[in-house]
């Protein structure tokens, strides 16, 4: 028997700021608002860039290399990220909405879920929208009157993220259960949130082409020929309004990426990049207080090749030298075929690191533990690689903080 | 066009009990006196434990967005970007 669309009242809001890093360098400088900006993540020619305003959007600059832009619009004005600055606007944005309820989940930087079930601006008759404006207003007194922010309300996160996207920039849309039917007859596949060209390929070949398609589908349908696991009830259950979405995942891994600026197949300087790498990695998996079990190292090449290898290791690793000592028995097994582009590390399988648990053969282990720990006790109170190993000495500005996507369990 | 300063710069700075706001008011830097049109953005960063508060302003006297640095552990003010607003 078909489950009916679910139709309870939207009490799901789904919060994102503006083309988010953009929009916060224009607030911080107001010669540059209302003018094409792009954030790359390099500001040479070949730099990628990572955000752009809505000016910009508006000439078809999106995500594509500064030259390219250039080509569109030679006065496009390109900064550097500031992470800091948008990890404050972060816990700024986050403020405002932890005043109206405690159920907020960050998304991303930019983005946070809010769930108002049982929240006091509903007790008291407020209507969501109403709500949804004075979070806008709130926003703009606490980062600026530049910033402005994509509000979507519906009956779970999925429809509330679908709002969202209907009026950019500074929109605020509601899908009530019965929207539902016209909502997803205005949208291709590729326009839901979570279908890419891989899952719209697979919907093609079972004979869904729309999102109404993809609604009226049989859940058997999806679950045995589409997506063959409990990801095609999961998306039954999501296309009709049902949270599927809620659960938050337990941290599994810890890693880092770097993309080199000055391109090298010289393996003592891609050991040194990976050991900076490993500290990075090591100083956000102890600062959590984990430590992990195995070990994964990628490497890109100019010619468009890559090479990457995870191994598993007998023993938990914890202090940057263990993990250092993993990734270079991984590095020592590469052959270099051009100049290496692209790093990226890390370490899987976390388990918590208290309380300590030695192994038999672990030797002075706990030592190289109290060892990390004081290292990064002084790192905490003197500031980012004032103690570092040998091996990255003078190496301080090499690898800068870059700003995440997606994860914010650091901020 | 953004160019790195890197400078100490004197700074007048006044604070407000009432607004409970405390900010740059006047920048001296080349023998120019600035005094402040628009704070863009105000955060704070930290470089071990000594916290510098950063505030990202525009001036009355040029098209200039500058980007001071106040370092809490010594009180001296930097001036670390100026910029005039168009591309590089």
């Amino acid at each position: 028997m078909d489950l009916r669309i679910n139709d309870i009242q939207p009490i799901t809001m789904h919060v994102d700021l503006n083309s988010c890093y953009a929009i916060i360098e224009q607030q911080a400088n107001p010669l540059i608002r209302n003018k094409p900006v792009g954030v790359a993540a390099y500001d040479s020619p070949g730099g990628f860039i990572i955000a752009s305003s809505y000016e910009a959007k508006r000439l078809g600059i999106k995500l594509m290399r500064i030259r390219e832009a250039r080509e569109i619009c030679k006065d496009i004005i390109i900064m550097m990220p500031d992470p800091e600055k948008y990890f404050d606007a972060h816990r700024r944005f986050k403020a405002v909405l932890e005043s109206y309820t405690n159920e907020v989940t960050p998304k991303s930087v930019d983005e946070f879920v809010v769930n108002f079930a049982g929240s006091r601006a509903l007790q008291t008759g407020k209507s969501l929208i109403n709500v949804g404006y004075q979070i806008k207003r709130d926003i703009k007194k606490s980062l600026g009157n530049y910033v402005t922010v994509n509000i979507g309300i519906g009956p779970n996160r999925f429809l509330a993220k679908i709002a969202a996207g209907m009026d950019k920039p500074d929109g605020l849309d509601v899908i009530q259960p019965q929207d539902i039917w016209n909502v997803y007859g205005q949208m291709d596949l590729l326009d839901l949130p979570g279908i890419n060209y891989r899952y719209r390929a697979r919907l093609n070949l079972a004979g869904i082409y729309t999102p109404l398609d993809f609604l009226e589908a049989p859940m058997f349908k999806l679950k045995k020929e589409v997506f063959k696991s409990i990801v095609g009830y999961y998306w039954y259950l999501r296309l009709r309004g049902y949270e599927v979405d809620g659960e938050t995942f337990k941290t599994k891994s810890f890693g880092n990426d770097y993309a080199v600026g000055k391109k090298t197949s010289d393996p003592d300087e891609v050991s040194r990049l990976v050991m900076k790498l490993c500290e990075k990695t090591g100083r956000r998996l102890r600062h959590h207080d984990y430590q992990a079990q195995g070990i994964s190292l990628w490497l890109s090449f100019e010619n468009g090749t890559w090479w990457g290898k995870s191994k598993r290791t007998k023993s938990l690793i914890y202090s940057t030298q263990d993990i250092y000592l993993s990734a270079v028995r991984l590095l020592r097994m590469v052959d270099f075929p051009a100049k290496v582009t692209h790093i990226h590390l890390a370490v899987f399988d976390v388990v918590p690191a208290t309380p300590i648990q030695l192994g038999l053969f672990d030797g002075t282990r706990l030592d190289t533990k109290s060892l990390a720990r004081a290292s990064d006790k002084i790192n905490d109170r003197y500031g980012e690689f004032t103690v570092v190993p040998a091996t990255m000495a003078n190496m301080q500005d090499i690898i800068i903080k870059r700003v995440p996507f997606g994860s914010v369990r650091d901020i | 066009m953004r160019e790195k300063i890197d400078q100490e710069v004197s700074v007048v700075m006044y604070y407000s009990a009432r607004k409970q706001v405390a900010q740059p008011h006047t920048i001296s830097w080349q023998n120019k006196e600035y005094t402040i049109k628009e704070i863009g953005y105000k955060h704070s960063i930290k470089d071990g434990d000594t916290l510098h508060h950063i505030f990202e302003l525009t001036v009355n006297e040029a098209d200039l967005w500058m980007r001071l640095n106040f370092d809490t552990s010594n009180l001296h003010w930097k001036l670390e970007v100026v910029s005039d607003g168009l591309a590089n």
